[in-house]
């Protein structure tokens, strides 16, 4: 299935110049997978912060749906 | 015992005789609280007597430096400034930038602190040693930046001014203190303790230096802290955007609050975002001793500020129903020019609208009507019209008037933009706050929306949460690290105060001083009678479903949020009932 993958924060250096990439996932995968898809591990990233799916705040096991936009963060500390 | 990177003076000013003196350190203060914050507060609990006005002259105004403060240590240049609040009466500390804190040290002091009143509008010159008491009749009923701009032309770059505006003359309980035209001291009416003491502007020069342990060695670590800790990608996010990147990550959280903190989220949030304003900026400034510059200034049409930092644009913004750029960053500008809070002014004029809207009282002000919102601040500002009203805080007036579910407050303090129903333990942050409802204590969206490591809809574990978080700012604040120097921990604070000072301190200290700072501004805040009653949770928050946004659906169970606040008093050592045993009070002092 297709989705959308943006980066944000610090993270945005992972894809170059793009500011998101629609890119080719297994269908009914989790935002992990998917973010492995296109060389992301985030246990391997130590600022690595949290994942929104059309602009909601999930969890890195959930799964997405064609056309989705996957989102994530980095962290950002302060107040 | 004297330690490096103080200057072992403190100077006293008395603006009723219109005297100045000067008097060591309390180096057995500093030993256990460090500077800034910790200092500040010990310093209140020494000196200002239990049920005092706020608004008297037996309050008295703080102003502390850290052993940092004016060394090339990365984001040390921030300044303590302390009172007894007139909107709670707790303790408030302040944390202001710009470039006073260093000026300040620079004139030979590690604390100034103002008693008393001056007997007509004043403001304090403090060129080094020379101490004049300068005639503001000039001043007095000027707006902040006028005023500033006044004294500016007068004195020069060298001098750093404080100044407070028209609300801080008004003694109203959201007034806050500007400096250097773009930073503030804005929570807790700390500029109505200014103006109370008829005190329009202190002017400062300093000329002088810190001494610091082994000169060689501490630059060639603070360089290398600089190239591997302060200016590295993980922080850049706060020089390319400022704070308008928690915008988007709030909204994304599920924590951007929606016309007061009825919903979250707000799926037009790009009309407004950091790249909006961005697109309007006309310069950046940092603080001295920044390595991180996140100071931006906008300018959109005649609207023009520094910033609007995301408290600012949210409660401005989302939470009051507008998504206009250009009147997000008005309201900033004229708040900081009337001198006001704009997290409580916002907070007050957006239960307003609520309290419009639902019949409850016509303050003619309804949700989205931004010229109006800006126009309201004036009124508080100058305690005119529905001014009078809403000058008194949410806290007051909803008394007055009704609506107390929806005012948006912990102990007359007005809710930071963080919902939180989107991070339970924020509830509690807010709750035992020092000062009242503050994001600056215990920031856990750090933890339960911004990393994937802590789930934000249960109270599990959150007493320890919101404890370690509140241990970690405690210390940050009191060497007077700014906020935005994320990567440090406690072994480069440790690392940093042993090479300044000479003396050794260890990653174990941090976090016992940390602890103690806790303490000593719960201690101040009980023996003026806070307990466990006081420390509370807005109605809506316990009894309301958000609607929509990642959060959709979650409302905290009063029993969750009580069980959270009793883990929290039980980390802390304190009994059911918020309260500290005399043994602990007494290990404080």
């Amino acid at each position: 299935m297709e989705i959308t993958i943006t980066l944000r924060g610090t993270l945005k250096k992972l894809f170059g110049p793009d500011k998101e990439r629609k890119v080719e996932v297994p269908d009914h995968c989790t935002c992990d997978e998917a973010l492995r898809a296109v060389g992301i591990n985030y246990k391997e990233i130590p600022n690595f912060g949290f994942v929104a799916v059309n602009g909601m705040r999930v969890m890195i096991d959930d799964k997405l749906s064609p056309g989705d936009e996957l989102k994530a963060w980095s962290r950002i500390s302060g107040g | 015992m004297t330690m490096l990177g103080y200057q072992n003076k403190v100077l006293r000013i008395d603006l009723t005789k219109k005297g100045a003196s000067f008097e060591p350190l309390r180096m057995d203060f500093a030993k256990k609280y460090v500077g800034s914050k910790g200092l500040a507060i010990r310093y209140m609990y020494e000196e200002l007597d239990p049920g005092i006005d706020p608004l008297g002259p037996e309050n008295k105004l703080f102003l502390t430096t850290g052993p940092l403060t004016g060394t090339p240590v990365p984001c040390s240049g921030k300044l303590s400034v302390a009172a007894k609040s007139p909107a709670t009466g707790t303790m408030n500390d302040c944390s202001i930038g710009g470039h006073v804190g260093i000026r300040l040290k620079y004139a030979g002091y590690d604390m100034v602190i103002f008693e008393g009143k001056l007997s007509e509008p004043g403001y304090i010159l403090i060129d080094d040693g020379k101490i004049r008491f300068m005639d503001a009749s000039h001043l007095w009923g000027l707006g902040s930046h006028e005023a500033e701009s006044i004294l500016a032309k007068e004195y020069g770059t060298e001098y750093s001014i404080m100044s407070i505006g028209p609300a801080g003359e008004n003694l109203c309980v959201m007034s806050c203190i500007n400096s250097d035209y773009y930073r503030q001291a804005g929570r807790g009416g700390i500029g109505a303790v200014m103006g109370s003491k008829n005190m329009k502007a202190i002017v400062i020069r300093g000329t002088g230096g810190v001494k610091v342990n082994d000169i060689e060695n501490t630059t060639n670590r603070i360089m290398e802290l600089l190239r591997e800790s302060v200016v590295t990608e993980d922080n850049q996010f706060i020089y390319d955007d400022g704070t308008t990147a928690f915008l988007e990550a709030c909204n994304d959280g599920g924590i951007l609050p929606w016309k007061n903190f009825s919903d979250t989220t707000d799926e037009k949030w790009t009309e407004y975002n950091g790249d909006v304003l961005k697109q309007h900026r006309v310069g950046k400034r940092g603080c001295g001793s920044c390595g991180l510059g996140c100071g931006n200034f906008l300018q959109i049409g005649d609207a023009i500020c520094e910033g609007p930092e995301y408290e600012s644009i949210s409660v401005a913004g989302p939470n009051a129903g507008v998504r206009d750029p250009e009147k997000i960053v008005k309201f900033n500008q004229v708040a900081d020019d009337m001198g006001l809070d704009t997290i409580s002014a916002g907070d007050t004029i957006i239960w307003a609208m609520e309290m419009t809207e639902k019949g409850i009282h016509d303050f003619g002000i309804k949700f989205g009507e931004a010229d109006k919102m800006i126009e309201y601040l004036k009124l508080m500002a100058k305690n005119e019209g529905v001014g009078k009203d809403l000058a008194l805080g949410t806290k007051r007036a909803s008394e007055k008037f009704g609506g107390t579910e929806f005012a948006m407050q912990v102990k007359g303090l007005e809710y930071p933009q963080y919902e939180p129903r989107g991070s339970w333990a924020m509830s509690v942050s807010y709750a035992v706050s020092d000062r009242g409802a503050c994001h600056m204590r215990s920031y856990a969206p750090n933890e339960e929306v911004f990393a994937a490591s802590v789930p934000p809809y249960t109270g599990e574990n959150k007493g320890q949460l919101v404890y370690n978080l509140a241990e970690f700012n405690a210390i940050k604040f009191s060497l007077c690290i700014c906020d935005f120097w994320g990567t440090i921990d406690y072994d480069i604070m440790a690392e940093l105060l042993t090479i300044v000072t000479g003396e050794t301190w260890t990653a174990e200290d941090m976090s016992t001083i940390g602890r103690r700072v806790i303490n000593i501004g719960r201690a101040f805040n009980q023996r003026e009678g806070f307990n466990r009653s006081h420390d509370t949770v807005p109605k809506r928050v316990v009894t309301e479903a958000l609607k929509s946004g990642p959060a959709k659906g979650q409302v905290i169970p009063p029993e969750v949020f009580d069980d959270m606040l009793s883990q929290y008093y039980q980390v802390m050592g304190w009994d059911e009932n918020g309260i500290m045993p005399d043994d602990l009070v007494a290990s404080l002092l």
